[in-house]
C-alpha cells in the first residue's frame, strides 16, 4: 500500500529533521562563545581574514590546555561576523551578531576605527564588553563603560612617533629635521591622529608641514599627493593612508618621482602597511626602509608564537593584526576563568578592574593590561617597524628590536 | 607651481584617457543601445582579473616579460568578456532589452534596473568566493617607472607615469578602432540603427536581438580592457568596480548619449578635473568638483557636452 506525503506532513517532517539538526549546530551547553566582528568582505576583507587566523589559533590553543578552566573546562568558541565594507552594515552586522549569539561572554572588533565607531554604539546597549584594535580617540572619547582599547590611541601614537622620528634622524644625519610632508586620508584613525600633530606636536618639535594633502580613498592615482613634495623638501614623510591599494600607489608614485623610501624617509601608520599582500602588490624593492607605526607588533618575547602561526597557516609572519586577536581571545579566557563565568557584565567588570603584567598581557607592547576610566589600555606603547629585504621587523621600542632602523643619510 | 600644473595637467589626461575608454565600454550599453546596466563596474573587475590571471596564473610573464605581459593580458579580457557580455545577453538581458521591450512605456528600463543590479551583486560576491578577498596586482616595474621630460629651466621636470602611458596609448588605438568600426562597416551601422528604431530596423532586415548582443559584448569587452589596463598600476579586489560605475555613468551623460567620442571625451574630462582640481582644492575634494563640473555642463547643456556632434554618432 502506498501512502501519500501530504504538504503538512511534509513540513512536519523538515521541522523535526531541523529540530534535530539544531544540537549539532548550536554550542554545547557548557560551551562558551566569544564574538569576532571583523570585516570578511569588501575593500578591508584581508585586514579581518588575518584577524580571523590568528582568533582561531588563540582558541584551538585555549581548548587544547583544557578549555576555560574557571568554568570547569569548558571550551571556548568563535563567532565570527562580517562587519561588511561600510559603516551602516557595520552596525547592523552588530545587531545580528547579538540576536543571533545571545549569550555572549564578550567581543571585539572591527579593525576600521569608522566600523568600531558605528558597531559599538550596538554592543555598549546591550552591555557587552567590547576589546578593539582602532586607534580613533574618538572610541573611548564616549564615556562608553564596556568598550576597552588596546591599541594606544591615535593621538598616542602621533605623540610617540614624531619625537621618535627627529632622534632617528637626529642620529642618522646629524641633523634636525625642520620640514615634514603629511599625506593623509579622511577616515576616523588618520583624523584623529593628524588631530594632535597639527595641533601641537610639530610646534613642540619645531617642524614645519611643508604638505599637508588630505584626500579621500580609495585613490585613482597618487600624483596630486606627491607631486608637491618634490618642491618641497620636506626631511620625512608621513603617509596616513588606511588601505593597501592606497599604500601601493602612493609608494609607486614616491618612486616614481625618485624618492623612494631609500632617499626620503617615509612613515607609514597602521596594520594594512605590513600584510602580505602588500608584499605582493608593492613587491619589497618598493617597500625598502619604509618605516610603520603600530600599535602592536610581536617582539622578541613571542618568538615560538610566531613560528608556531608561520607553521599553522602559511603566512610569512604573525602581524599586527593577527596577534591583536590573538591576544584579543586570551584576555576573554583569562577574565571569564577570573571571573569563573561567562556572564557579560561579570566578565566585563573584570577586564574594567584587571591589572597584570603576565599571562595575556605579554601579548601587548609595554606587558601591562589595566584600563583607565575611558576604557584605554594603561602604558600602551607604539611600535615602529621596518620594511628591511622584504620583511617587516622591529625596530622600537629597543626591548623589542629585532633590527636597528635604517634612516637614509642622503635625505634633504 | 609650474611644475605641479604641468603634471596635474598630464596625469589628468593620461588617467583621462582611461577613464574615457572605460566610458565608451558603457557608453555602448547605456548611451547607444539605452540598457542601463549596474554591473558595468563588475566587468572592469573582471577584466582586471583575467589580465591578473593570464599574467600570473598562466605564467605568461614567464614568457613575455613583466613589460609586455601585462598589456597582452590586459587585451586578452576582451575577448573573454565579449564572450561573457553577449552571453549574458542573449540568457538574461534579451528579456529586458531591445525588441522585446520596444512597446513598453519605460523601454525594459525598469526591468533592466533589477537584472543589472541583481548580475552586480552576484558578480561582486563571486568574485569574493572565486578570487578571494586578498587584493591583487598585475605587478610591473613600469608602475613605479617614470619617463621624465625637462628640466625646463630650474628644476621643473614633467613626470609621465610608464605604466599609465602604454596604457594611455592601448586605451586611444582602441577607442578610434571602434569608432572607425561605429562609423564606418556595415556592422556599426546596423548597431546604431538597431538602438535607433529596433522596429524600423527589423523590417530593414537587420537581426535586432543579434545586434544588441554584439553591441553588449564590445561594450563589456572594451570595459574589461580599460580595467586590464588599469590593473597595471592599481591593486584591487571584488569590489573595486564600485568606485568606478558612478565615474562611467558620469563620462557618458557628460559626453552626450548616443556616441562613442562623446563617451571618451566624457571619461577624459573626468580624469582631467579630478586630477586639476587638487591644484586649487584640497585632494579629498576631488570627486566632489567632478560633480560640481558635472552638474554645471549638465545645467547648461542637458544633451551633454558633446551632444550636438554626438546625435547618432
Amino acid at each position: 500500500m502506498t501512502e501519500k506525503i501530504t504538504r503538512r506532513t511534509a513540513v512536519g517532517l523538515m521541522g523535526a529533521a531541523a529540530a534535530l539538526a539544531r544540537p549539532s549546530l548550536a554550542l554545547a551547553a557548557d560551551d562558551v562563545e566569544v564574538a569576532m566582528l571583523v570585516p570578511l568582505s569588501g575593500p578591508w576583507a584581508e585586514q579581518g581574514i588575518l584577524e580571523k587566523a590568528g582568533a582561531e589559533m588563540a582558541i584551538d590553543d585555549i581548548n587544547q590546555a583544557g578549555g576555560l578552566q574557571g568554568m570547569g573546562g569548558a571550551r571556548l568558541k568563535l563567532a565570527s561576523v562580517d562587519t561588511g565594507a561600510t559603516a551602516e552594515t557595520a552596525k547592523d552586522a552588530a545587531q545580528r551578531m547579538l540576536s543571533q549569539h545571545p549569550n555572549l561572554a564578550g567581543g571585539f572588533g572591527c579593525w576600521l576605527s569608522t566600523f568600531t565607531l558605528a558597531a559599538t554604539e550596538v554592543t555598549e546597549r546591550a552591555g557587552l564588553p567590547w576589546l578593539t584594535l582602532s586607534y580613533s580617540d574618538a572610541i573611548t572619547d564616549r564615556g562608553f563603560k564596556n568598550v576597552f582599547q588596546t591599541a594606544p590611541t591615535a593621538n598616542t601614537q602621533a605623540e610617540e612617533i614624531v619625537p621618535y622620528l627627529m632622534k632617528l634622524a637626529q642620529g642618522a644625519t646629524g641633523k634636525t629635521p625642520t620640514k615634514v610632508a603629511i599625506i593623509g586620508d579622511n577616515t576616523a584613525a588618520s583624523v584623529s591622529f593628524l588631530k594632535p600633530i597639527q595641533d601641537h606636536v610639530l610646534k613642540q618639535q619645531k617642524l614645519e608641514a611643508v604638505v599637508n594633502q588630505i584626500y579621500t580613498p580609495p585613490l585613482a592615482d597618487a600624483t596630486a599627493l606627491v607631486q608637491p613634495v618634490r618642491g618641497a623638501k620636506p626631511d620625512f614623510v608621513m603617509l596616513l593612508s588606511t588601505n593597501n591599494g592606497d599604500d601601493k600607489i602612493i609608494a609607486d608614485s614616491f618612486t616614481q618621482y625618485g624618492m623612494p623610501a631609500t632617499k626620503l624617509p617615509l612613515i607609514g601608520n597602521g596594520g594594512h602597511w605590513v600584510v602580505p599582500e602588500m608584499l605582493k602588490t608593492a613587491g619589497k624593492d618598493i617597500l625598502q626602509d619604509i618605516l610603520i607605526g603600530l600599535a602592536n607588533w610581536p617582539g622578541k618575547a613571542v618568538d615560538e608564537l610566531s613560528a608556531r602561526y608561520v607553521k599553522r597557516t602559511g603566512n610569512p609572519w604573525f602581524g599586527h593584526n593577527e596577534i591583536f586577536a590573538y591576544a584579543h581571545v586570551q584576555m576573554f579566557a583569562w577574565a571569564i576563568n577570573k571571573a569563573g563565568s561567562a556572564d557579560k557584565q561579570k566578565v566585563g567588570d573584570t577586564i574594567r578592574t584587571m591589572d597584570i603584567t603576565d599571562g595575556p598581557a605579554v601579548y601587548f607592547p609595554g606587558s601591562h593590561l589595566k584600563f583607565d576610566d575611558k576604557g584605554r589600555r594603561v602604558d600602551a606603547q607604539l611600535v615602529i617597524v621596518q620594511w628591511q629585504d622584504g620583511k617587516p621587523v622591529t625596530v622600537f621600542p629597543e626591548h623589542m628590536a629585532v633590527a636597528k632602523p635604517v634612516w637614509p643619510t642622503s635625505a634633504s | 607651481m609650474v611644475e605641479n600644473i604641468l603634471n596635474a595637467v598630464a596625469a589628468g589626461l593620461i588617467i583621462g584617457c582611461l577613464y574615457g575608454l572605460m566610458c565608451i565600454g558603457l557608453g555602448l550599453i547605456f548611451g547607444i543601445m539605452k540598457i542601463v546596466n549596474f554591473a558595468q563596474g563588475e566587468l572592469l573587475m573582471l577584466g582586471m582579473y583575467i589580465s591578473f590571471y593570464v599574467v600570473a596564473g598562466f605564467a605568461a610573464i614567464g614568457v613575455l616579460g613583466p613589460y609586455v605581459a601585462p598589456f597582452v593580458g590586459a587585451l586578452v579580457a576582451g575577448p573573454v568578456l565579449f564572450g561573457g557580455g553577449a552571453l549574458l545577453h542573449r540568457f538574461l538581458l534579451t528579456h529586458v532589452s531591445g525588441l522585446s521591450t520596444a512597446a513598453r512605456l519605460d523601454q525594459g528600463g525598469f526591468g533592466q534596473l533589477i537584472v543589472t543590479l541583481g548580475v552586480s551583486l552576484i558578480l561582486q560576491n563571486g568574485g569574493l568566493i572565486v578570487f578571494g578577498s586578498t587584493p591583487e596586482s598585475v605587478r610591473t616595474p613600469l608602475s613605479a617607472k617614470a619617463f621624465i621630460i625637462g628640466p625646463f629651466g630650474g628644476d621643473t621636470m614633467l613626470f609621465l607615469n610608464q605604466a599609465r602611458i602604454f596604457a594611455c596609448v592601448v586605451a586611444i588605438v582602441i577607442a578610434v578602432a571602434l569608432w572607425l568600426v561605429m562609423e564606418r562597416t556595415r556592422l556599426g551601422k546596423s548597431l546604431r540603427a538597431a538602438a535607433d528604431n529596433p522596429v524600423a530596423a527589423t523590417y530593414m532586415g537587420i537581426d535586432v536581438e543579434r545586434a544588441y548582443r554584439i553591441a553588449f559584448g564590445l561594450g563589456a569587452a572594451i570595459t574589461a580592457v580599460a580595467g586590464g589596463l588599469m590593473a597595471t598600476y592599481l591593486s584591487f579586489t571584488p569590489f573595486v568596480g564600485l568606485d568606478y560605475v558612478i565615474i562611467m555613468y558620469s563620462g557618458v551623460v557628460l559626453g552626450g548619449m548616443g556616441s562613442i567620442l562623446g563617451a571618451f571625451w566624457g571619461g577624459l574630462l573626468v580624469g582631467f578635473v579630478q586630477q586639476v582640481s587638487a591644484l586649487v582644492l584640497s585632494p579629498q575634494l576631488q570627486n566632489a568638483a567632478i560633480f560640481v563640473v558635472f552638474l554645471l555642463i549638465v545645467g547648461l547643456r542637458p544633451e551633454g557636452l558633446f551632444g550636438r556632434s554626438a546625435e547618432r554618432a
